[in-house]
């Protein structure tokens, strides 16, 4: 095996495959503009000035977790695929590198990107709370009661959140993966992977009809990890814990995962 | 040349479904050969470039290029390997530079300066910043033999590289590979269906059909063994039936287009010339009739079109 440094090189031509791309800074603009959109409204609106910075990023940022879900679904499905229909996919795996390398390479430049994206909707809803209504140390409505960070500061309970949908996040995004390598089309990846994410509550429902016991390993339910911050449980009637959540969801991310490597490293390429 | 082959296959088969694609494929290339891999369509050519470079797996035999299987020890094997299969396909939304780049990474020890070599040797200086979505399909098969020789590969497999190049530079391309071949001492493996630019470009063509091999052949040794013996030759006449009457007994004359061909030595064709002249058949014309590889191929592959 080669030294790390070479192997970051594979890692350096798939970050420059998606940040030489137009699409890849729009989608970093709008993630930056709408925060700002919405914080302007805010400010415009709030009458008595009764908002504080804390509840309005967090507002700000459940919206922008469905966008970012949505952008790294576009990019995560499209790494694979995209080199297949293009085309490029012959000259890709034609270098003294095996394709379990590859496909790493493309997988984390994948996690960095969502990171990114994650970390740039913080700091902007961040930033821009905090010039349009002040810096609040103490807001009273944010974490509610049941939470099991009551009584903690907003820097816990906001970092908590994100990482909760960050945690989502990839492994939404690790669908997608698999499903790009395994119908080397990105179309089908996203529809797919999209219908993942927004059916869930809805399958959720659905499955809290019956009572039986492996409706708590489900996939669907647990993507609303974040769900616990504010007390809650995301299975109906099936009372887990945040831990079996996220063994839950790291089950599946090993299995999407194994299912990429498997598909992508052992299948013929005739594209 | 006593070297060991860059490339070797062994017995080398491809079964998709219980359809044999390739058949007990062997050959090998050896250094600083330029080999013409030729074959109707459909009759596994690309399968056997894929499998060469590891794109697809091997029902049995193996690959070995540079000493290394492709099967147990692919890296190896495949970094002394340049390819483009089928067309060059890039990066279009980047440069050819960013392109020359990014297949540079995934070779040790290609610098800067590498790079603006081989941009120069294929000629692409002048538009090497510009997206490649704005290149002609010539220029992105320049582009693509660049990222191919990039890291002066021992074995450089082109899979129809002729395709979309215009006259001048198929015969730059041709030029190029020739001296790749003899001052580098790279084994070309070329696959066409242009049967006229393989027999000015290879040493040695393989021609396959339906996945098995037909033959292979020298096109150096058999022009050089040709000059010495007897030679077909045209003769177009006004009169063909009754030229051949008067030549009766010279040789076994064959009505052809226009005329009729015998096959003779030099002299004897200056004195059935004088004859039929004698006789007041008007000559028109005396052509030797080369064989071309075109006519060769058509023979061993039994008349079948080539695409």
């Amino acid at each position: 095996m080669r030294p790390l440094a070479s192997f970051w090189n594979l890692v350096q031509n798939e970050n420059m495959k998606i940040y030489r791309r137009i699409s890849t800074w729009i989608m970093l603009g709008i993630t930056v503009v709408i925060p700002l959109l919405f914080t302007v409204a805010f400010a415009l609106l709030a009458e008595d000035n009764n908002a504080n910075n804390w509840e309005a990023m967090m507002l700000e940022s459940q919206i922008l977790f469905l966008l970012i879900t949505i952008f790294a679904v576009v990019k995560s499905s499209e790494t694979v695929a995209g080199e297949f229909s293009r085309g490029t996919i012959k000259l890709l795996l034609i270098r003294p590198w095996s394709r379990s390398s590859i496909l790493l390479s493309k997988f984390i430049s994948i996690v960095l990107f969502a990171l990114l994206f994650t970390v740039v909707s913080f700091v902007v809803t961040w930033l821009a709370n905090v010039i349009a209504f002040g810096y609040t140390a103490n807001p009273a409505n944010l974490i509610s009661e049941q939470s099991p960070l009551a009584g903690s500061s907003p820097w816990a309970y906001a970092l908590r959140y994100y990482l909760d949908e960050f945690i989502t996040l990839i492994v939404v995004v690790t669908f997608g993966f698999m499903l790009s390598s395994a119908f080397r089309s990105s179309g089908l990846a996203i529809g797919l992977s999209l219908f993942l994410l927004f059916s869930g509550s809805m399958i959720s429902g659905l499955l809290s009809l019956t009572d039986k016991a492996w409706v708590k390993y489900v996939l669907f339910p647990h993507l609303g990890l974040s769900t616990y911050v504010n007390g809650g449980t995301p299975v109906p009637d099936h009372p887990t814990t945040y831990a079996f959540s996220l063994g839950v969801l790291a089950a599946y991310f090993i299995i999407f995962n194994v299912i990429s490597w498997t598909v992508f490293t052992k299948r013929d390429v005739s594209a | 040349m006593s070297q060991a082959p860059v490339v070797s296959l062994q017995n080398v088969s491809k079964r998709i479904g219980g359809r044999t694609i390739i058949d007990r494929l062997t050959l090998e290339v050896n250094p600083g050969e330029v080999f013409g891999f030729l074959g109707p369509n459909g009759s596994g050519k690309t399968t056997t470039i894929r499998m060469m470079v590891g794109l697809i797996t091997m029902s049995g035999g193996d690959i070995s290029i540079a000493g290394h299987s492709v099967k147990t020890s692919f890296p190896q094997a495949i970094a002394r390997v340049g390819a483009i299969v089928e067309n060059p396909e890039m990066y279009k939304y980047l440069t050819g530079y960013q392109n020359l780049i990014h297949f540079g990474r995934m070779n040790p020890g290609i610098t800067k300066a590498r790079i603006d070599e081989v941009v120069a040797l294929v000629g692409l200086q002048d538009r090497i910043h510009d997206k490649v979505k704005k290149y002609s399909l010539g220029m992105r098969q320049r582009l693509g033999v660049a990222q191919a020789i990039l890291h002066r590969p021992a074995l450089l497999i082109l899979d129809e590289p002729t395709n979309g190049l215009d006259p001048a530079g198929i015969r730059e391309l041709r030029d190029y590979l020739r001296k790749l071949s003899r001052e580098e001492g790279t084994a070309v493996f070329v696959s066409s269906h242009l049967l006229s630019e393989m027999e000015l470009m290879c040493d040695r063509v393989a021609i396959i059909q339906k996945g098995e091999l037909i033959d292979i052949r020298s096109l150096r040794a058999e022009s050089a063994g040709a000059a010495a013996g007897l030679e077909e030759v045209l003769f177009e006449v006004d009169r063909p039936s009754e030229a051949v009457t008067v030549l009766e007994g010279r040789g076994s004359a064959r009505f052809a287009e226009g005329g009729f061909s015998v096959t003779a030595d030099r002299e004897t064709i200056a004195d059935m010339n004088a004859r039929l002249v004698a006789a007041g058949i008007r000559v028109y014309g005396i052509r030797v009739k080369i064989k071309s590889l075109e006519d060769q191929f058509l023979e061993v592959t039994g008349g079948e079109t080539i695409g």
